[in-house]
């Protein structure tokens, strides 16, 4: 299980762990507006890996989506610190 | 003329920080990957970083990342990240000509790998082994300015920062080893943001030591800055004249300039410019 970002207002905060699953879990208190363009963001950055992906959205701009999806995913893939 | 009078130091891993960095027009906004970040964020602050600078509208400031001293196992990695989208390298804890060299053939292997033209180095003396090799860092062909900082240096020596008479030192020091060079000399941040008025003559002092800018920690402190880095009337006056003097021989082909039954020689024209160019005014 790798993680990324922070709980912090701007930010997002994602979690990658393995499952035998694909399964994509979005929680954003903007749900409403921006799930869906999330969703697209989290898709097409990580539709290659078999895992579960959590991404809690504190109102981050989809750069900021982008880093924190890049920086678990090049942690789940081996990367180190 | 580049001008350098304000560097705001942004925290690399907070977005919300970094998002409207463009709106505060200080002349450098540095992207801060070192002692903001802790250590358990370093791998996600670069990555940050690397897209702030690719995302965030930086208007007309320069953009700068500190990254990590090079007695750590992080300052390359985050050249990787930051070097195609970077101007100006921050680097603290300098102590060698060596050292930028090592610094300098990294970046050039990143640089070359991304097609992009040589980045700019600022260099951080911030220990004794690097303020006696100051004047030689100085020359490196990247630097473009010199700055300081005091909590190491004043804890090698064991003496509070705020009595150590040993900085008015450092900072002559640091603006001989730049100036020598024809580099920008920087002076260290004033970190007392609610003090205005000492911040204006900290700015101050820090102008008629002979720096060309000083660092900030906070949006307000740039126009404070700023305002203390502009010439007055009067110098701006004299310069214009100057520079108006020396277009004007130019234009008859003349190699020397006079004003007023003077010559003026190429160092006080020089002044004139850069006083101009603080006085916002071409």
């Amino acid at each position: 299980m790798v993680e990324a970002g922070t709980h912090e207002k701007g930010d997002a905060w994602v979690l990658i762990e393995p499952s035998e699953r694909r399964e994509v879990i979005v929680k954003s208190k903007l749900e409403r507006l921006y799930g869906n363009a999330i969703r697209e963001t989290i898709e097409s950055m990580t539709s290659n890996i078999k895992a579960k992906i959590v991404v809690e959205d504190y109102g981050a701009l989809d750069w900021v989506l982008r880093a924190r999806v890049e920086s678990a995913l090049r942690k789940y893939r081996g990367e180190q610190q | 003329m580049k001008l350098r009078r304000t560097r705001l130091y942004v925290p690399g891993n907070n977005p919300h920080l970094v998002e409207n960095v463009g709106l505060y027009e200080a002349d450098c906004l540095i992207l801060d990957l070192e002692d903001s970040v802790p250590i358990d964020q370093k791998f996600d602050a670069r990555i940050m970083v690397k897209y702030a600078l690719q995302h965030v509208d930086f208007g007309a400031s320069e953009k700068w990342v500190r990254i990590n001293s090079m007695d750590t196992p992080f300052w390359s990695k985050d050249l990787e990240e930051v070097i195609p989208y970077v101007q100006v390298v921050n680097v603290p804890k300098v102590e060698s000509y060596e050292e930028l060299d090592k610094l300098s053939e990294k970046m050039h292997e990143i640089e070359e790998k991304h097609g992009v033209e040589p980045r700019k180095i600022v260099p951080i003396i911030e220990t004794l082994r690097g303020l006696v090799n100051a004047r030689e860092i100085a020359k490196h062909e990247r630097v473009v300015a010199m700055a300081w900082g005091g909590e190491d240096l004043t804890a090698e020596l064991g003496i509070p920062k705020s009595k150590a008479l040993i900085l008015e030192h450092v900072r002559a020091e640091i603006v001989i080893a730049a100036k020598s060079q024809g580099k920008m000399a920087l002076d260290t941040v004033y970190s007392n943001i609610r003090d205005e008025e000492g911040l204006f003559e900290y700015a101050k002092r820090a102008k008629y030591m002979g720096f060309d800018g000083v660092g900030v920690l906070h949006p307000n402190q740039i126009e404070i800055v700023h305002k203390a880095f502009k010439p007055d009337d009067k110098e701006i006056e004299d310069a214009r004249k100057i520079v108006e003097a020396a277009e004007k021989a130019m234009q008859e082909g003349k190699g020397v300039i006079a004003l007023n039954g003077r010559m003026i020689d190429k160092p006080v024209l020089e002044r004139a410019k850069k006083i101009l160019a603080f006085a916002e005014v071409d």
